[in-house]
């Protein structure tokens, strides 16, 4: 099973880059190299409680810190046990299929590069790319599209995030109005939109979005009545799906930021991620073996429970990277554990991995792009940051 | 002429929130106009809907009530249904005010402070309280010293929900000790402590700024400082004599005690009084002034405000107590505000709202929930901000391609529910007086039908401005 999919995924990529020209290739740079890999961002907004999610079962300060959040049923036996330190919440139990079945590689203590505890300055940090909040104006994502030339990218959102903010142009996409416009009033429109500078250029690509007919399957989802991550992740694997359609998404949840009682709201809130990930890999079909999610938040939070059965701001939390092209089925990142001295500040989890490197290990296995690229445009100046190896299965012996 | 009817036009959609028929031509003085609506007596708070003591009150009479029910087996109603109509009545006054008042500066003030101290009625404890919250504690404070806007935001059951200081308990209190020795006896009960939301909020959105110079154990004594700043105890309101006009409590037992220490002054005040005693002091902080200072140019004049304006305004805060009025006032009589490219995308709620304010339309209460999930569409739902930061408030935020889309298919919708003859559509345009060109208005008379002239205008780039 494991050598078929790697097979299929090689003759997938042979057929790709021969349907190519020659010239075509030289010019498109790295983007020929990517082939037909696709990427699918996850940004959870507010602060996942990365200890809450990938659990240091075995750790003996986690009982001590954690104990009272116990019996909602997160802990104890309910849990899926990934290895002898550690242990999935209740609620990720496909993703637990995944990790078993080698799709599935979650990373503990990890963090974007910055050290305060503002959610507002840590998005920043992990969408700008740079080693500091507000370091940059545009996303990383969009100088990763800008660099693989020829590439197209949606995002699952009403307006554009930060994230993909920049000089490439990025599609949005969020579950349409069935109001239908009017052509002729649409072309009344597009002589006044042509005289305003300003939101010309906004009219037009809404335009061409909306005659290229990517609104898709969004009403079957509306109607089973899935939470927005499950929408969004459902909508952009059904694009990246398609031939000659987007390879590179992102996509935003919120409502992660649980200060009190997060119990009950983890419970629902990561069986959304659980469900969003099986409805990505149900959208993207035969795409999936070529694919990998990668699941971040801004930060961690308080090793510790609060006064409140929450958490509050911390620092290292957990990613997750998911997909057919996953070298998953074990954990990575570095974990100082939960003993007080190895506690960052005595609160909080150290991070020890750079969320760029997680990134950059992705980038340049899966969508083969160039060291230089990746230190010096995507994530500027970052060449001590070491991109991650061995994130991505090999598709040949 | 020209230049009275051009600062009109700017008086009403720069800084208020659209026109209505006929409201620019009545404005000879835009200034003074503008002026006139930063009187503390101009506020006109919507009438006979309960107070957040009252709701409270019916809250906990519902939740004891919920558990009997559920006891004998029968549980009979939901929260949400319980209180839909509550919330209906509330957001129907907030848009009655917003699309049929004629103070629409004064509102977009209103409206700018309820998302500077954003509260999201996502949270379910808070969210029959975040309407009230504009009501009770931004309405009468608006134009008022932005200290007694603070304390009346930060004691508010709203903010004391969303940001769960109503939870927090001072680790040394008397409350946080009994529930130990009780804990300790009998192995049951909760631990209480320190929740540190509220004051990082505080701190980080409300005054100083994100870059304002403190620190990590400036929030934390700041969260003990409020420690007991909550609400009444359900059993209070249910059977005991407490006042169910008020939605605060200050609860000394559970109050942190001690001398606190923040951004180098120390605090010795009593109970209550210390966490007062910071916030007076925070809203004087110049980091505050020249934060919110900031925030105010950008909201009403540009996405950069010409620092020599941000400057002024700062130091009038800082010279007037931070009289609000005063501040606004500095901004108005600067020539800056006045700049022809002082110009800035309407928000999705002010375009939805001045849309049905340049027909002269009243709200039909039939239409609201089309109204709310229009809003939603546009990515900008009422009161419903996906952080304590509030919505954006940046051009860049509202300008992109699915979004636009989102406006030109809303401009059909409404068209299409506002109604009314050529005539009606036509006239609507001169909501934008001088700002509506020539092009969009020969198109809007091309146009094939009233509701198409109509569509036209909403959908025009002259429309999406806030000129």
């Amino acid at each position: 099973m494991h050598s078929r999919r790697r097979f299929l995924g090689h003759v997938a990529l042979a057929c790709a880059s021969g349907a190519l020209l020659p010239g075509v290739r030289l010019l498109a740079g790295d983007a020929a190299d990517a082939g037909d890999a696709r990427l699918v961002v996850v940004l959870l907004r507010g602060g996942l409680d990365g200890l809450h999610a990938l659990i240091p079962y075995a750790d003996p300060g986690w009982a001590r810190l954690r104990g009272a959040l116990a019996p909602d049923g997160s802990a104890g036996s309910a849990m899926h046990r990934l290895d002898g330190t550690w242990a999935l919440h209740s609620s990720l139990a496909y993703s637990a299929q995944l990790y078993a079945a080698g799709q599935l590689l979650p990373v503990t203590a990890v963090a974007p590069p910055y050290w305060g505890r503002s959610h507002f300055d840590a998005q920043d940090c992990v969408e700008n790319g740079t080693d500091r909040p507000h370091g940059a104006q545009q996303g990383w994502l969009n100088r990763c599209i800008s660099a693989l030339a020829g590439q197209r990218a949606v995002v699952a959102a009403a307006v554009m995030p930060l994230m993909t903010r920049g000089a490439a142009h990025v599609d949005t996409w969020s579950p349409p109005l069935p109001t239908q416009i009017d052509p002729v009033l649409l072309q009344r429109l597009g002589v006044l939109y042509a005289k305003d500078k300003r939101l010309d250029p906004v009219f037009r690509s809404a335009l061409a979005q909306a005659e290229s007919g990517a609104s898709g399957s969004a009403n079957d989802a509306l109607v089973r009545g899935d939470a927005r991550l499950v929408q969004s992740l459902r909508a952009v694997g059904g694009f990246l799906a398609r031939a000659g359609g987007p390879r590179i998404a992102f996509v935003e949840d919120d409502g992660w930021d649980t200060h009190a009682n997060e119990g009950p709201i983890l419970t629902r809130k990561l069986g959304e991620l659980d469900a969003g990930l099986r409805a990505a890999r149900e959208s993207l079909g035969d795409a999936w073996a070529r694919s990998i999610v990668i699941v971040v938040s801004e930060f961690g939070r308080t090793a510790a429970i609060n006064g409140t059965l929450g958490t509050d701001h911390g620092s290292g939390g957990a990613a997750f990277l998911a997909g057919g092209a996953v070298k998953g089925g074990r954990v990575g990142g570095d974990f100082a554990g939960l003993a007080s001295n190895a506690l960052y500040e005595g609160r909080d989890v150290r991070a020890t991995t750079d969320l760029r490197s997680v990134f950059k290990g992705v980038l340049a296995e899966h969508l083969k792009m160039s060291e230089g690229t990746l230190d010096a445009r995507v994530f500027p100046d970052s060449a001590r940051t070491k991109p991650i190896d061995g994130l991505v299965a090999k598709k040949s012996a | 002429m020209s230049k009275q009817i051009n600062q009109a036009a700017s008086a009403c959609n720069r800084f208020g929130l659209g026109a209505r028929p006929g409201e620019l031509a009545k404005i000879t003085d835009a200034r003074g106009w503008l002026a006139e609506q930063l009187r503390d007596d101009i506020d006109s708070p919507p009438r006979g809907l309960p107070s957040s003591g009252a709701y409270l009150l019916r809250e906990a009479k519902f939740v004891r009530e919920r558990r009997d029910d559920k006891a004998a087996g029968d549980p009979k109603s939901t929260f949400r249904a319980s209180f839909a109509g509550d919330l209906r009545d509330e957001s129907l006054a907030r848009w009655r005010i917003a699309v049929e008042g004629t103070h629409g500066f004064h509102e977009r003030l209103v409206r700018f402070w309820s998302n500077h101290f954003a509260v999201s009625v996502d949270k379910r404890a808070a969210a029959l309280y975040a309407m009230p919250l504009e009501r009770e504690a931004i309405r009468p404070h608006a134009t008022d010293r932005f200290g007694d806007l603070l304390l009346a935001v930060e004691t508010h059951p709203a903010m004391l929900r969303y940001l769960d200081n109503a939870q927090s308990v001072g680790p040394d209190s008397m409350v946080a000790e009994r529930a130990q020795r009780r804990q300790e006896r009998t192995g049951k009960g909760r631990r209480s402590g320190l929740n540190e939301n509220l004051a990082r909020e505080v701190l980080e959105l409300h005054t100083l700024g994100a870059n304002g110079g403190y620190r990590q154990e400036d929030v934390i004594e700041l969260a003990r400082a409020i420690t007991g700043w909550g609400l009444p105890l359900p059993r209070d309101l249910v059977d005991g004599p407490a006042p169910v006009d008020t939605g605060f409590a200050f609860h000394p037992l559970a109050h942190e005690p001690g001398t606190r220490g923040l951004l180098g002054r120390r605090y010795a005040q009593p109970g209550m009084e210390q966490g007062r005693a910071i916030l007076a002091d925070l809203a004087m902080h110049p980091r505050t002034a020249a934060h919110v200072s900031a925030k105010m140019a950008r909201h009403f004049v540009s996405d950069v405000p010409d620092p020599a304006l941000v400057a002024h305004m700062t130091r009038t805060w800082l010279a007037h107590e931070g009289d609000i009025g005063a501040v606004c006032r500095a901004m108005i009589d600067s020539d800056t505000a006045w700049n022809a490219d002082a110009v800035k995308l309407k928000s999705p709620q002010d375009f939805v709202v001045s849309a049905l304010r340049a027909v002269g339309t009243t709200i039909d209460p039939l239409r609201l929930t089309q109204y709310a999930a229009l809003l939603e569409r546009l990515g900008e739902p009422e009161l419903k901000p996906r952080s304590p930061a509030g919505f954006p408030d940046q051009d860049s935020a509202w300008l992109e391609g699915d979004a636009i889309w989102k406006r030109l298919q809303i401009a059909v919708a409404l068209a299409g529910h506002v109604g009314g003859d050529a005539e009606d559509a036509l006239r609507a345009g001169e909501a934008l007086g001088p700002r509506l060109d020539e092009e969009t208005s020969e198109a809007m008379h091309r146009a094939g039908s009233p509701s198409q002239a109509l569509a036209t205008l909403f959908a025009s780039p002259a429309f999406q401005w806030r000129a």
